[in-house]
C-alpha cells in the first residue's frame, strides 16, 4: 500500500510538472465565462502597473539627467553679488582666482536668459571661445566640431522645433536691450546627451553673445574655477571668498543638494502617485484574498466531486490568475513605455520641467532598468496569484460534500 | 465489493448542534448489484453515497472499496479514487451552468491530460450514448431537466467507473423522464456496473432490475 501511494506520490508530482493544454483550456474557458468581472480586474490591474511603472520610467530618467547634469557642473562658481542680487563680473577677478594655490582654470563664463514671446519661453545662451578650455562636457563635445562657425549659431533639439515651428528656419532675430535688432544664422543642432541641460540652450560666441545682452569687454555673468584637487574645493571656496568679499562662491556640492531638494519635493508628487496606486492594488488584493464567492466555491468542491485533486484545481487557478496578472502586467509596461518614451509623459512631465526649460520639446531619456521591471513584476503578478490561491486553496482542502453543500 | 464496518458519521453545525448522519451502519454492497437505498429526506442515504464516493470520512468506522480502506485515503488519494472508480449523479446535478454540454461531461478527464484523440472518441461515445451529443455545444443552463439530467449521467460516466451512485436523480423530473431514466439505469447493470440509488421516489419501489432494496430512518439501515 505504502508503495502504491509512493509510486502515485511521483508521477503526480511529475504530472504538476508538465503542462496540461486541457488545464489551460479550462482556465481561459473560466476567465472567459465571468467576462465582466475579469475584464474589469484587467482594466483596473493594466492602470496600476501602468502607472506604477510609468512613475518609475519617469523618475529613472530625471535621476539620470539630474545626476549627468550634477556630474558635469563646474566645480566653483563665483558670481558678484549685490543688494541680494547677481551682477555682471569684472573679467580681472579671474587673475585674482588664478593667483590661489591649488587653482588650476579660472574661466568667466558668458551667458544668459532670452524671452522668446512668440512661444512664451525662454531660451539658455551660452557664449563660448574655441580657445578656452570648456567647463561643461558637452560644450567641449562642440568646440571639438572642426566647423565651429563662429558667427553663426548651434541650439539645442528643443530650440531648434520651436523656432522652426515660428518659421524660424536658417536665422533668427535677438532683440537688444536698447531695441535694435541682432541676426544670427543657425549653424546646426547642438547634441548632447544630457537633454535636460541642453534642450533649452543656445551656443553662440562670446562676442555675439555680449552683444545681444549689451555686455561691457570687461565684464562677465559669472567666473568657473578648476581645482587640481576635489578635495581643497571647499578651501578654495573660502580663500575665493577672502580676496573678493563681494562675491558668492557656489560649489557643485551645493548645487547637488539643491539640484536633490527640487527633486525631492517634485518626486514627492510621484511619491504620492505611487502610494495611491499601491493602496488601491492592495485593496483589490484583499478582497480577492478575503474569499471566494459561493458560485467559486461550488464549482472547486464539484470538481473535487469529481475527481479533480487540490493540486488539479490549484494548478488551474494559478494559470486563470497567471493569464490575467501577466498580460496586465504586459500590457501595463507596454503603455507606460509609450506613454514616457513615445509620448513624452504628458500632464506629469511638465512637473520635472522648470523655467528654463522649453516645455513643448523637452524629451525623456531612454533607461531600461530591468531591475525597475522585475520589482513591479513581484510587486504585482505573485501577489495577486497569491491573492487567488491562497482562497481556492482553503477551499480546496475541505470535504467536497461540505463544500457542495 | 463495498463494505461499511460500524460506520457512525455525524455533522457538527455548531458546539449545541450535532446531526448523527449514519449510525453504525455495517452493510455490503456487491459487485454488479443494484441497490435502492429508500427513507424520508434526513434518513441518511446521502450520507451513505457520500462516505462511498470519499467526498467525506466516516467518524468512526471503515468504509472499503475493494479491500482498499478508503476512510483512511488522504484528501489527494480519495480525489484519485473518486476519478477512477467512481460515478457520482446529484440531486441538483452539479453541472457547471456556464458551461457547455460536452465541456461538462469532459470535466473529470481535465486533469488527465490525455490525447485529444482519446478524449474526442471517449466524449462522442458518451454524448451519443446518453442522447446529448445533438446538444453538445449548448449552455447546460439553457437546457431543461432531463436534458442537464441526461449530462450529469454524461459525466458520471466518462471515466468509465465501477461504481455509479445516484442522489435522489428523480427528485426534479417528471414521470415521463423518470421512466426513461431507470431504462438508463438498467443499461448500466447490462455491463456490470455497481449501482447505488438513494431515492424516496415510489416509481423505484420493487422493480425487477432491482437486486435490493434497503429502508433507512434516522441514519440507521431499518430493513
Amino acid at each position: 500500500m505504502e508503495v502504491y501511494e509512493n509510486t502515485l506520490n511521483l508521477a503526480m508530482q511529475i504530472q504538476v510538472l508538465s503542462m496540461n493544454k486541457y488545464l489551460i483550456e479550462y482556465a481561459i474557458n473560466s476567465i472567459l465565462r465571468q467576462k465582466s468581472k475579469n475584464i474589469f480586474i484587467f482594466i483596473v490591474f493594466t492602470l496600476l502597473i501602468f502607472l506604477l511603472t510609468s512613475i518609475f520610467f519617469i523618475t529613472n530618467s530625471i535621476k539620470y539627467e539630474l545626476n549627468s547634469t550634477v556630474n558635469s557642473l563646474p566645480q566653483i562658481i563665483v558670481q558678484n553679488y549685490k543688494g541680494g542680487r547677481h551682477y555682471d563680473i569684472e573679467i580681472s577677478k579671474v587673475d585674482k582666482i588664478l593667483s590661489i594655490s591649488g587653482v588650476q582654470e579660472s574661466v568667466a563664463r558668458v551667458w544668459g536668459y532670452y524671452y522668446f514671446e512668440n512661444a512664451d519661453v525662454h531660451f539658455t545662451l551660452v557664449g563660448i571661445d574655441m580657445f578656452e578650455n570648456q567647463y561643461k562636457k558637452s560644450l567641449t563635445h562642440l568646440t571639438q566640431i572642426s566647423s565651429f562657425d563662429e558667427s553663426s549659431m548651434y541650439l539645442g533639439r528643443g530650440v531648434k522645433k520651436l523656432m522652426y515651428k515660428n518659421y524660424y528656419k536658417n536665422y533668427f532675430n535677438f532683440i537688444k536691450p536698447n531695441g535694435t535688432v541682432k541676426k544670427i544664422d543657425i549653424a546646426g543642432v547642438f547634441n548632447s546627451d544630457i537633454e535636460l541641460e541642453s534642450n533649452d540652450m543656445i551656443v553662440m560666441s562670446k562676442e555675439n553673445l555680449r552683444e545681444i545682452f549689451a555686455l561691457k569687454e570687461n565684464m562677465a555673468t559669472d567666473i568657473v574655477v578648476k581645482v587640481s584637487n576635489p578635495n581643497e574645493i571647499d578651501t578654495i571656496a573660502l580663500k575665493i571668498k577672502e580676496i573678493i568679499p563681494t562675491a558668492r562662491v557656489i560649489t557643485n556640492e551645493d548645487i547637488k543638494v539643491s539640484y536633490e531638494h527640487l527633486f525631492n519635493y517634485k518626486s514627492g508628487i510621484f511619491l504620492a502617485l505611487f502610494i495611491i496606486s499601491l493602496f488601491t492594488f492592495f485593496i483589490i488584493i484583499y478582497d480577492k484574498a478575503s474569499g471566494l464567492s459561493s458560485e467559486e466555491k461550488h464549482e472547486v468542491g464539484i470538481l473535487k466531486a469529481i475527481g479533480w485533486r487540490v493540486e488539479d484545481i490549484l494548478q488551474e487557478k494559478f494559470y486563470e490568475s497567471f493569464i490575467i496578472s501577466f498580460f496586465s502586467y504586459l500590457l501595463g509596461v507596454i503603455f507606460a513605455f509609450a506613454f514616457v518614451y513615445l509620448f513624452e509623459a504628458p500632464l506629469i512631465r511638465d512637473i520635472f520641467i522648470g523655467y528654463s526649460n522649453l516645455k513643448p520639446s523637452f524629451s525623456l531619456s531612454f533607461i531600461m532598468d530591468f531591475q525597475t521591471l522585475f520589482l513591479v513584476f513581484l510587486l504585482s503578478v505573485p501577489i495577486y496569484i497569491a491573492s487567488i490561491i491562497i482562497p481556492s486553496w482553503r477551499v480546496a482542502t475541505l470535504d467536497a460534500d461540505e463544500v457542495i453543500r | 465489493m463495498i463494505t461499511f464496518k460500524n460506520v457512525t458519521k455525524t455533522y457538527e453545525i455548531n458546539t449545541n448542534n450535532i446531526i448523527q448522519a449514519v449510525e453504525n451502519i455495517d452493510i455490503t454492497f456487491k459487485e454488479g448489484e443494484v441497490i435502492l437505498l429508500k427513507g424520508a429526506s434526513g434518513s441518511g442515504k446521502s450520507s451513505i453515497l457520500s462516505l462511498i464516493a470519499a467526498l467525506s470520512k466516516p467518524t468512526s468506522g471503515e468504509v472499503i472499496v475493494d479491500s482498499k480502506k478508503i476512510s483512511k485515503l488522504s484528501d489527494n488519494f480519495a480525489s484519485i479514487y473518486r476519478r477512477d472508480n467512481i460515478g457520482f449523479i446529484f440531486q441538483k446535478y452539479n453541472l457547471i451552468p456556464t458551461l457547455s454540454v460536452k465541456d461538462n461531461i469532459l470535466l473529470p478527464l481535465v486533469p488527465l491530460n490525455l490525447k485529444a484523440d482519446d478524449v474526442e472518441i471517449k466524449l462522442n461515445t458518451v454524448m451519443q450514448k446518453f442522447s446529448i451529443f445533438h446538444k453538445k455545444d449548448i449552455i447546460v443552463k439553457n437546457l431543461s431537466g432531463g436534458e442537464q439530467q441526461r449530462v450529469a449521467i454524461a459525466r458520471s460516466y466518462i471515466n468509465e467507473p465501477k461504481i455509479i451512485l445516484a442522489d435522489e436523480p428523480t427528485a426534479n423530473l417528471d414521470k415521463k423522464l423518470s421512466e426513461k431514466f431507470i431504462e438508463i439505469m438498467k443499461e448500466l447493470k447490462e455491463m456490470n456496473k455497481t449501482i447505488i440509488i438513494a431515492t424516496h421516489d415510489p416509481l423505484f419501489f420493487g422493480l425487477e432490475f432491482i437486486d435490493r432494496e434497503i429502508e433507512m430512518s434516522d441514519g440507521k439501515i431499518i430493513v
